[in-house]
């Protein structure tokens, strides 16, 4: 026989105290995981819309606009610059983001990471109106657009195909199968994009390679859109980077707005871990108290234990076995009162936020109630074996 | 074995100031059966407190196999638990949750030794209750309990037994038969020291030491048992 299977059989023996002491522990833990839950769910619902924003960064062409002027008259503006970004500045557009993000997050190795969307805008004539076609490498633009859905019809699989935004499709009365010319070449409409709110519904989306072709504009490029992939990377450090170390281009970070929300939800969320925090530490003191009255219970059978031999350091011990289920059967319990508190409080505090089970809160919650239990019980503990043995027979 | 040099125990300070012990000498030799008698607040179950180290003498000495015990620290005394000196209380106390043989067991526990259910059993069997060693002490009988906790006292092979009013909660047949049991411990050779205010369960042992008002009155042996 073993101290802890003396510590169990007593537990069984008091079931309905020992779960009365892990109540304590519950109201702590759930208060913790709740709170977590709910912060958890609102930064993700804030990522979710982020998500929409695309792109962190663009790149467009440095263009300096200066005031033309005869003598005294004013001729207005003229820009003044390149109105494309060549195409072998990619790697080193790629090089700087990957580098900085890899700086950031401490991440080692040396695959891409960002996603970096290259587009050249053309004019093209279909049935006398004029339309703007975006020349686009598929797979990257689709990894930025996440919210792109094709209505009628496939993406971009060849070389000559096109896919059309709704309101295109609309207006100039194109369906999939029909025919775009590009300048001399032709490209056929595989597919129609649902709604996206944006330019796009105005456009033609090619493939960039035919574009650059059709209109003798290899190695050129329009505008390119930079996906960090990550919602803490540095965009500000980024651009500034690309701005100092690339000519002729300007980089631009788009995540002003983003950040303004994000900084409200971590506020909001400061606030509830510091509530949860404040909890924690009552529900230690209501534990503390349990524990005391637990531990006053068995002055007589602490008495028998040192009078048959047990040091002070095995009677604490013994309480330490006993805090340990306490603190795992009101882990768990607390766990999934969390979880439930979660689901009902959560979404009146962030709108929309969509509460999910979080089985990586489990181990949290257990250290949490076990470290509960343990500090509530040691100081009751250590009390109790400062006791006579005699008076500890005489108390009851 | 056993020896009390002028040992005094004062409970209090000023006004409420009580004297358990007031300078009681006396020696106990091995194999002894001795008992402790006088009436209520006389100082006996003090002074078999202070042998055992549940209380902290004021003043005096015991020596216990040639060392001096009363001045050893809590941690040290738990030492001489473990293998000198083992108890046989009234209330028998005994742990609840636990079976007759694992009541049995639990000093044992504390010294992280293992095994020794056979050793356990045999006491178990020595003190009569071979057919009891899985009740818990709700399931017994007072006698019963007690017969437990004399096994549990014997679990450690101590040199000396103490026993506080061992008969105070039973009957007299029950009682006779615990008083029984404890002779026939002393002839294999235990040396016991029991407190008993009845004189007639006193009577049973070869030695009575009649205390009162903290001081020894009277040693008395008992022949002709």
């Amino acid at each position: 026989m073993k101290l802890y299977q003396i510590v169990l059989k007593d537990i069984l023996r008091r079931k309905r105290r020992v779960l009365y002491a892990a109540l304590g522990v519950v109201i702590g833990t759930m208060t913790v995981v709740g709170v977590l839950t709910i912060a958890f769910a609102g930064e993700n619902s804030v990522y979710k819309q982020l998500e929409k924003y695309g792109a962190n960064l663009t790149i467009v062409p440095a263009v300096n606009s200066i005031d033309a002027k005869l003598g005294s008259l004013s001729l207005g503006t003229l820009a003044v610059g390149e109105n494309y970004i060549q195409e072998s500045y990619l790697p080193k557009i790629r090089e700087i983001t990957d580098g900085e993000i890899r700086q950031a997050r401490s991440i080692y190795g040396d695959g891409p990471i960002a996603t970096i969307a290259p587009r050249l805008y053309e004019n093209t004539d279909v049935r006398g109106v004029s339309v703007i076609v975006a020349g686009i490498q598929p797979e990257d633009e689709r990894a930025i657009k996440t919210w792109w859905q094709v209505r009628d019809g496939d993406y971009l699989k060849t070389d000559t195909d096109a896919i059309i935004g709704s309101r295109t499709a609309e207006l100039l009365a194109l369906k999939v199968g029909d025919l775009i010319p590009l300048n001399g070449a032709t490209v056929t409409v595989v597919g129609i994009l649902d709604e996206t709110g944006s330019s796009e519904d105005y456009q033609v989306m090619v493939p960039l390679a035919t574009l650059q072709k059709a209109f003798n504009k290899e190695g050129l490029l329009s505008t390119v859109d930079i996906r960090a992939l990550c919602n803490a990377c540095p965009v500000d450090l980024i651009a500034t980077s690309i701005n100092q170390n690339i000519p002729g281009i300007k980089a631009i970070a788009v995540k002003q707005i983003a950040n303004t929300e994000m900084d409200l939800v971590k506020k909001v969320n400061t606030l509830m871990i510091s509530l949860a925090g404040i909890t924690l530490v009552i529900g230690v003191f209501g534990v503390v108290n349990t524990m005391m009255t637990s531990v006053h219970e068995r002055t007589r059978d602490i008495g028998i234990m040192r009078a048959v031999g047990a040091s002070r350091r095995q009677i604490i011990m013994a309480f330490m076995y006993e805090a340990f289920v306490i603190g795992v059967i009101g882990g768990l319990i607390g766990y999934g009162g969390g979880t439930l508190l979660a689901y009902g409080i959560g979404p009146l505090i962030f709108e929309g936020a969509s509460i999910s089970f979080l089985p990586e809160f489990i181990p949290l919650s257990l250290g949490v109630a076990v470290a509960v239990a343990a500090v509530a019980t040691l100081y009751p503990a250590v009390r109790a074996t400062r006791i006579k043995i005699a008076d500890a027979f005489r108390s009851l | 074995m056993l020896e009390i040099k002028n040992a005094s125990k004062v409970y209090g300070e000023g006004e409420g100031r009580v004297v358990a012990l007031d300078d009681v000498s006396l020696q106990i030799e091995k194999g002894g059966f001795v008992s402790i008698t006088g009436p209520s607040g006389s100082g006996k179950s003090t002074l078999l407190n202070i042998i055992g180290g549940l209380e902290r003498l004021s003043a005096g000495e015991i020596i216990l196999d040639g060392g001096r015990i009363d001045n050893l620290s809590e941690d040290a005394f738990v030492e001489i638990r473990r293998g000198k000196i083992a108890y046989v209380f009234q209330q028998y106390h005994l742990l609840q949750s636990l079976t007759a043989l694992e009541n049995v067991l639990l000093p044992l526990v504390f010294q992280s030794r293992n095994g020794h259910s056979e050793r356990a059993l045999e006491l178990l069997k020595r003190v009569g209750l071979e057919k009891r060693v899985h009740h818990r002490p709700s399931e017994l009988s007072g006698g019963e309990q007690q017969r437990v906790a004399i096994a549990r006292a014997l679990v450690t092979a101590p040199s000396l037994i103490l026993a506080d009013e061992p008969t105070g909660n039973m009957d007299r047949k029950t009682g006779d038969e615990i008083i029984g049991l404890f002779d026939e411990l002393n002839r294999e050779g235990h040396t016991i020291v029991m407190v008993t205010h009845n004189p007639e369960i006193a009577a049973h042992t070869r030695e009575t030491i009649a205390l009162q008002d903290g001081r020894v009155v009277q040693r008395i042996q008992n022949g002709g048992r």
